[in-house]
């Protein structure tokens, strides 16, 4: 997967080329607007991150010029303006989402892979599954190493998020509006308690422990015995 | 339009005035050239119809060709002493039978008004003389062959030269005053409006002094005229509105400030502490974590300034759609239930008699959500939260209550303050201390009110919204 990042500012750039780097991505980063028009013209590229206050050409400028061109890769904006204009006009353009500065990198890296993934076909396996636990999709039920295990919609909704995304650090907030709908920051810990309480009824009792916390980003579910 | 519309105040009432002044005085002076002009006529009609009256009773005496010229001597006799009156008489067959010394008149012109308009008078004139004449037919006593009664025709003029003269004469002095007076009245209005607006030079000088740091001056309106002072009144509503929002503006700058600056400086300590030595991976590990936690923290903390910024512009409320406030409820139950059984807590909705309102869902949700939070957070162990959903008059409530300590009601008026907690010492425990503030500002976005009271270990919320708020 080659990702293309037009971000002028110097550390963020740098930062992002490095995780999205490390994460498993090639990445192709461009400092200002003209480079980042060139490059996304001449190269193929799955995704685009532009930021929006760009020298040269704006994000918005680049965007135009990407679907000018006939390309339809998804492409994401990252701003540190909020104002729904902003939003409005990305859409507009075409952009298929939009991030706001400060963000989580954990929460980029999801939105990223989120819109990778778009456009995939819907796996048909009624069973997700890491390694000794079974997700039944269809008969909403959820066992480990055979035996059966209790879980609330909710719960149930969270597992099934986890090990969609095994392997991704799924931050707090994208957790909250997957399984929840709850579009905003909450300031209480009712993650951190929900994803307790699912741990203590799926790894408590077993081997080897699939759930984790990153901190300072968020959780993830991983079979420890398929990572390297 | 826009060279009209650049013209000062003071040019654009002079002219007024003028314009105004001008055709007052023209309407008045055509009225008195005219009366004028119509008297005279009087005058001359009035001494032309008597000489003509006496001219009829004069000749009805007449019984013989012979007499009538012997009469017309008499007549001659007469009319002398009368200066300017001319008199012609003629007979059928348009001969002269008598004329005074000057009068010389068309005998075509005698008789054709003598047989039209007898007893009007025209205009005739005689070379460089214009006379005012009447004519008209006399029957004498004398008769023809046929013995009918012989007619002569009578004309009677005056030389109307003098009054002619006088008039233009009067006419001319008439003119030049009304010019005068339309200039005296352009000088006399330029000075009267500039004296006149003097008030407004005032009331600009005064608006000069007040800049950013003096928002606090306001016009004097005690020596202002009423409608100025109208004016004047509304500029410092203005005023009072901007420096409101100013200082809002300013705290919130200082709020951000100060709350930022605690974490910044954990963070730099930490972070400067940890690289003045080498450490282990584990050691820098838990640094880094530890700073990724504390700035999260820090980014939602700008998130929701960024909010409550937008919130007391009024711009929180972009959308409207018809919100089941009864099932937003339940969803967030859901979302809070794993941390309310944490404590043993029982959430507890009544929602009778609740009806759709319109409203932006996603900010209802966060405003009842953080209401929500704060409840089950300084909720006694298993004690219980209730919401309940019910109408007042023309407005839908909303409570939220928990059992816990009772709040002071000097801290209960700063419950909604930006960064305000009961208890200091909380401070990074939980949230940024924006929860109540940004629920606050939600609901008085849609036009709502919310209050909060505490007694008897009873916390509680109520919240009031009209059935269909207004944007604000």
């Amino acid at each position: 997967m080659k990702i293309l990042i037009v971000e002028d500012e110097l550390k963020t750039g740098d930062y992002l080329k490095q995780g999205l780097t490390e994460a498993g991505f090639m990445v192709d980063l461009a400092r200002d607007g003209v480079d980042g028009l060139h490059f996304s013209l001449t190269e193929n590229y799955d995704l685009a991150i532009l930021d929006v206050m760009l020298p040269g050409i704006d994000g918005w400028g680049v965007l135009a010029g990407i679907r000018r061109s006939g390309k339809d890769m998804p492409v994401m904006f990252l701003t540190a303006r909020d104002a729904v204009d902003d939003r409005v006009k990305g859409l507009e353009l075409g952009a298929d989402d939009y991030l706001l500065k400060p963000f989580a990198f954990s929460e980029l890296l999801a939105r990223v892979r989120t819109l990778l993934r778009r456009g995939g076909k819907a796996p048909t396996d009624p069973f997700l599954r890491a390694a000794n636990l079974e997700l039944d999709l269809m008969r909403r039920r959820v066992s480990r190493a055979g035996q059966r295990i209790d879980l609330t919609a909710k719960e149930f909704a969270l597992l099934e998020l986890l090990l969609r995304r095994q392997g991704e650090v799924l931050p707090r907030s994208l957790i909250a509006s997957q399984v929840w709908d709850m579009n905003f920051d909450s300031d209480t810990n009712v993650i951190e308690v929900a994803m307790r309480r699912l741990r203590a009824k799926v790894d408590d009792a077993f081997e080897p422990k699939l759930i984790r916390t990153v901190r300072g980003m968020g959780y993830v579910l991983e079979d420890p015995t398929c990572v390297a | 339009m826009r060279s009209v519309s650049r013209i000062s105040l003071t040019q654009r009432l002079t002219l007024m005035f003028v314009s105004a002044a001008s055709s007052v005085l023209l309407a008045l002076g055509f009225v008195i050239a005219a009366s004028v002009e119509q008297h005279f006529e009087e005058l001359d009609m009035e001494v032309l119809s008597g000489k003509m009256e006496l001219t009829r009773q004069a000749f009805l005496a007449v019984t013989s060709h012979e007499g009538l010229t012997q009469f017309t001597h008499q007549l001659a006799q007469s009319l002398v002493g009368h200066q300017g009156l001319e008199v012609m008489v003629i007979d059928a067959d348009q001969s002269v039978i008598f004329a005074t010394g000057n009068a010389n008149f068309s005998p075509e012109v005698v008789l054709d008004q003598a047989t039209r308009t007898p007893g009007r008078s025209g205009s005739w004139t005689q070379g460089s003389q214009t006379y005012r004449g009447l004519a008209a037919q006399i029957p004498t006593a004398t008769l023809d062959s046929n013995g009918l009664p012989v007619n002569v025709y009578v004309a009677v003029a005056t030389d109307i030269a003098q009054h002619t003269a006088y008039l233009s004469a009067f006419l001319k002095t008439l003119w030049l005053f009304v010019a005068a007076a339309v200039a005296l009245t352009g000088v006399l209005g330029w000075a009267a409006v500039r004296r006149g607006l003097m008030p407004l030079r005032t009331m600009r000088e005064q608006a000069q002094v007040v800049t950013a740091q003096q928002l606090s001056h306001r016009l004097q309106m005690q020596h202002m005229p009423v409608e100025l002072a109208e004016l004047a009144q509304s500029l410092n509503d203005m005023l009072a509105r901007l420096d409101e929002a100013f200082t809002r503006l300013s705290d919130f700058s200082s709020d951000i400030a100060h709350e930022l600056r605690t974490p910044v400086s954990n963070l730099m300590t930490q972070t400067q502490v940890v690289l003045s030595r080498p450490r282990d991976v584990a050691q820098y590990r838990s640094v880094l974590e530890s700073n990724a936690e504390e700035l999260e923290r820090m980014a939602r903390m700008i998130s929701d300034m960024l909010l409550l910024a937008k919130a007391e512009n009024g711009l929180v409320v972009p959308s409207r759609e018809t919100v089941d406030l009864a099932s937003e409820v339940r969803a967030l139950f859901d979302y809070y239930e794993a941390v309310a059984d944490e404590k043993n807590l029982q959430l507890s909705l009544s929602a009778e008699g609740a009806v759709p309102l319109l409203a932006d869902r996603l900010m209802l949700r966060r405003a009842l959500g953080n209401l929500l939070s704060n409840a089950i957070r300084h909720a006694d162990p298993d004690s219980c939260v209730r919401v309940a959903l019910g109408q007042a008059s023309n407005a839908l409530t909303v409570t939220v209550e928990n059992v816990g300590d009772t709040i002071a009601p000097e801290f209960l008026e700063r419950i909604f303050d930006r960064f305000f907690r009961v208890d200091p010492a909380r401070q990074h425990a939980d949230g940024t201390g924006l929860g109540l503030a940004i629920a606050k500002s939600i609901i008085v976005g849609h036009g709502g009110t919310i209050l909060a009271t505490s007694s008897g270990a009873v916390t509680k919320f109520t919240i009031k919204l009209p059935h269909t708020p207004k944007l604000t």
